[in-house]
C-alpha cells in the first residue's frame, strides 16, 4: 500500500514508456499528481475481489452500426 | 408571466391551445438572453437565426393542428459535448478549435425530431473534466460559481435563457450545477439514453440527461431521449417505458424513503442538512416511510470513481494530448498527463469494484424505493476557492466535496434527480437527489413531481 512516492524522473521516464512523454517542465507537478491520484486508487488493494470479474459493457451480440436505420 | 417564465409542460399547454405560438416563446427566450447572457456567461454560441426559423416552421405546424408533441417549439439549449450537424462542439477548449459536428448526435435528433427548438450551446467545464464551469456565473450570485460541468445548461434553464437543456454525468455534471442553481437535473439510469454523438469524458461512467424548472418537464424531456440506438454501445436494449409524465397526484403512501445513517450527511453544510431533512420530512406527510439505511463500500466510492474516471479519460485525449497539450487548459491538462501513469492494474481493480459495489446497492435498495439525500455538500462556492475546511479540521478541496455524493450513482449507474428543496441564508439554493434502482425513473419522477406540488410555486433566479 504505502509504496514509495514517485518522483520526477520516474514520471517523466513512464510517461516515455506510456507514449506520452512530458516536457521537462512538467515531471514535477505530474509526478506529485500522479502520486496523488495513486495515493486515492490504492484503497482498492484492501478488497478481496476473490472471482469477482471486472464490471464490463461488452455484448458479443452488438449490431453493426451499418444496420442502423432510423436516428429518430 | 413573460414566455421564457414559462416551464416547459406549461409552455407547451400553451402551445397546445394555441395561446402561445413557437415564435413567441423563442423570441421571448432570446430577447432574455440578450438582457442576461452577457452577464452570465451560459452559452458557447447562441443560435438565434437558425431558433427563429425553426420557430416560424413550428408555428406554421401549429396552425395547421401538426404538433409534434410537448417539445413543440419549445427553446433548449444542449451543453456543447452534443452533436448537431453542422455547428461547433467546442467541449468550451481550444483544442476543438474550428471543429464541425458531421451528423447530429442521437439526442439532438430525437430532439429535433419532436419539435424542439436549439436557441444555443452551453458551456461546460473544459471537456467536462471538472466541477465549476469557469467561464459561466452562478445564475443566483455572479460571484459564485456554477457549478459543473453542466454549467452552462444549468445557468440558462435558471436564468430563462433556455426552457431546458440537456447536460452529461459522468461524477454529478448535471445534477452538481442543477443543485447549485435551483433547478432540476436528472441523471438516467446508466445506458437508458443514447450517448452516440456525445463527447465523452469516461465511457463507463457517462450520462446524458435533461436539466428542466420542474420534475414533470424533466419527464417529458426523457420520454423524447430514451430509445435504443444499437451505436451505443452501453445502451440498454429492453426499454419499453416512454411516458415518464409524472402520475400519482401528492399521494406517497407505501414509498419506502431510505435516508442514510452513514456517507451523505456526513461532512455536509448544516444548512444543506437541514433544508434536506425538511424535505423528506415533507415526502413523510405525503405519506412516505423513511426508512433508515446504511450505504456499503463506502471507504471506496473515490478510488473507483478516480480508478474508472482518470485512465478512460486519458485514453480518450491520448492523441490530442501527445499533439497539442498546450491547448488544453492547465487543471485539465494535469490529469490527462497524470492518468496515463496508472497501470492496467489499477484501473482493472477499479471495474472489479465496482462489480462489488454494484452488487452491494442491488441488496440494499431491495429494502427501499428511493434514498432521499442531499445532492452536494455545500452550496455554490466563490469563484475561486479551492478547498473547503470541515468542523473537525478536514480540508477538502471544492471539486471533491462536489462530487462525494453524486458518484456512487455513476458508479452503479442507478438514476438520480436532483431537485432544489430551498435555499441558504446566503440565498443559495439546496439540492436533494432522489436515487432509485435501475430503470426507477418514474419513482422518482413521482416522489420528486409530489414533493413538488406540495410546495409554494418557485421563481426564476434573478440572473444577477
Amino acid at each position: 500500500m504505502s509504496a514509495p512516492d514517485l518522483t520526477p524522473q520516474e514520471a517523466a521516464r513512464w510517461a516515455e514508456r506510456c507514449g506520452q512523454p512530458l516536457r521537462a517542465d512538467r515531471h514535477v507537478p505530474v509526478a506529485a499528481t500522479a502520486q496523488y491520484i495513486h495515493s486515492v486508487v490504492a484503497l482498492l488493494r484492501e478488497l478481496d475481489f476473490g472471482d469477482v470479474p471486472p464490471a464490463a459493457a461488452y455484448r458479443v451480440h452488438d449490431r453493426e452500426e451499418e444496420q442502423f436505420d432510423a436516428a429518430v | 408571466m413573460q414566455p421564457y417564465e414559462l416551464s416547459l409542460s406549461s409552455a407547451a399547454e400553451e402551445i397546445r391551445a394555441r395561446r402561445l405560438s413557437p415564435v413567441e416563446l423563442v423570441d421571448s427566450v432570446l430577447e432574455r438572453m440578450e438582457r442576461v447572457e452577457p452577464r452570465l456567461g451560459a452559452y458557447v454560441t447562441v443560435t438565434a437565426g437558425r431558433a427563429r426559423q425553426a420557430a416560424r416552421a413550428a408555428e406554421r405546424a401549429q396552425t395547421e393542428g401538426r404538433l409534434l408533441g410537448p417539445l413543440h417549439g419549445v427553446p433548449m439549449g444542449l451543453k456543447d459535448l452534443i452533436d448537431v450537424a453542422d455547428t461547433a462542439t467546442t467541449a468550451s477548449s481550444r483544442v476543438r478549435a474550428g471543429h464541425r459536428a458531421p451528423r447530429d448526435s442521437t439526442v439532438a435528433a430525437r430532439l429535433a425530431a419532436a419539435g424542439a427548438v436549439l436557441v444555443g450551446k452551453t458551456h461546460t467545464h473544459e471537456f467536462a473534466y471538472g466541477l465549476t464551469t469557469p467561464q459561466t456565473r452562478n445564475a443566483w450570485n455572479p460571484d459564485r460559481v456554477a457549478g459543473g460541468s453542466s454549467g452552462g445548461s444549468a445557468v440558462a434553464v435558471a436564468a430563462g435563457t433556455a426552457t431546458f437543456a440537456l447536460g452529461t454525468d459522468t461524477g454529478g455534471s448535471i445534477r452538481v450545477p442543477s443543485a447549485l442553481n435551483g433547478v432540476v437535473g436528472l441523471k438516467p439510469t446508466y445506458g437508458l439514453v443514447p450517448l452516440h454523438g456525445v463527447t465523452s469524458l469516461a465511457w463507463s461512467l457517462d450520462h446524458v440527461g435533461p436539466i428542466t424548472r420542474t420534475v414533470e418537464d424533466a419527464g417529458l424531456v426523457l420520454a423524447a431521449l430514451v430509445g435504443h440506438d444499437p451505436r451505443d454501445p452501453a445502451g440498454l436494449d429492453a426499454v419499453t417505458h416512454l411516458d415518464y409524465r409524472p402520475t400519482g397526484g401528492t399521494d406517497l403512501a407505501g414509498l419506502r424513503v431510505g435516508v442514510p445513517v452513514n456517507y451523505y450527511f456526513e461532512h455536509v453544510d448544516p444548512e444543506v442538512e437541514s433544508a434536506v431533512r425538511g424535505a423528506i420530512e415533507q415526502l413523510r406527510d405525503l405519506g412516505a416511510r423513511p426508512v433508515d439505511i446504511e450505504i456499503p463500500m463506502t471507504r471506496y466510492i473515490q478510488a473507483v470513481q478516480w480508478g474508472l474516471m482518470v485512465p478512460e479519460a486519458t485514453a480518450y485525449h491520448e492523441r490530442t494530448l501527445h499533439a497539442a497539450p498546450d491547448l488544453y487548459g492547465a487543471d485539465v491538462r494535469i490529469l490527462l498527463e497524470a492518468g496515463a501513469l496508472m497501470s492496467a492494474g489499477d484501473y482493472l481493480r477499479a471495474q472489479r469494484a465496482r462489480t462489488l459495489m454494484r452488487r452491494e446497492w442491488t441488496r440494499m435498495m431491495t429494502d427501499v424505493d428511493v434514498i432521499a439525500a442531499p445532492t452536494v455538500p455545500l452550496t455554490a462556492v466563490p469563484a475561486g476557492q479551492e478547498t473547503v475546511t470541515w468542523p473537525d479540521g478536514t480540508v477538502e478541496s471544492v471539486s471533491d466535496a462536489y462530487v462525494r455524493l453524486s458518484a456512487p450513482a455513476n458508479i452503479t449507474g442507478v438514476p438520480s434527480l436532483s431537485i432544489p428543496v430551498g435555499r441558504d441564508r446566503a440565498g443559495l439554493p439546496i439540492g436533494m437527489q432522489l436515487l432509485g434502482r435501475p430503470l426507477a425513473e418514474p419513482v422518482l419522477l413521482r416522489a420528486g413531481h409530489a414533493y413538488e406540488m406540495a410546495r409554494p410555486a418557485r421563481e426564476l433566479s434573478p440572473a444577477a
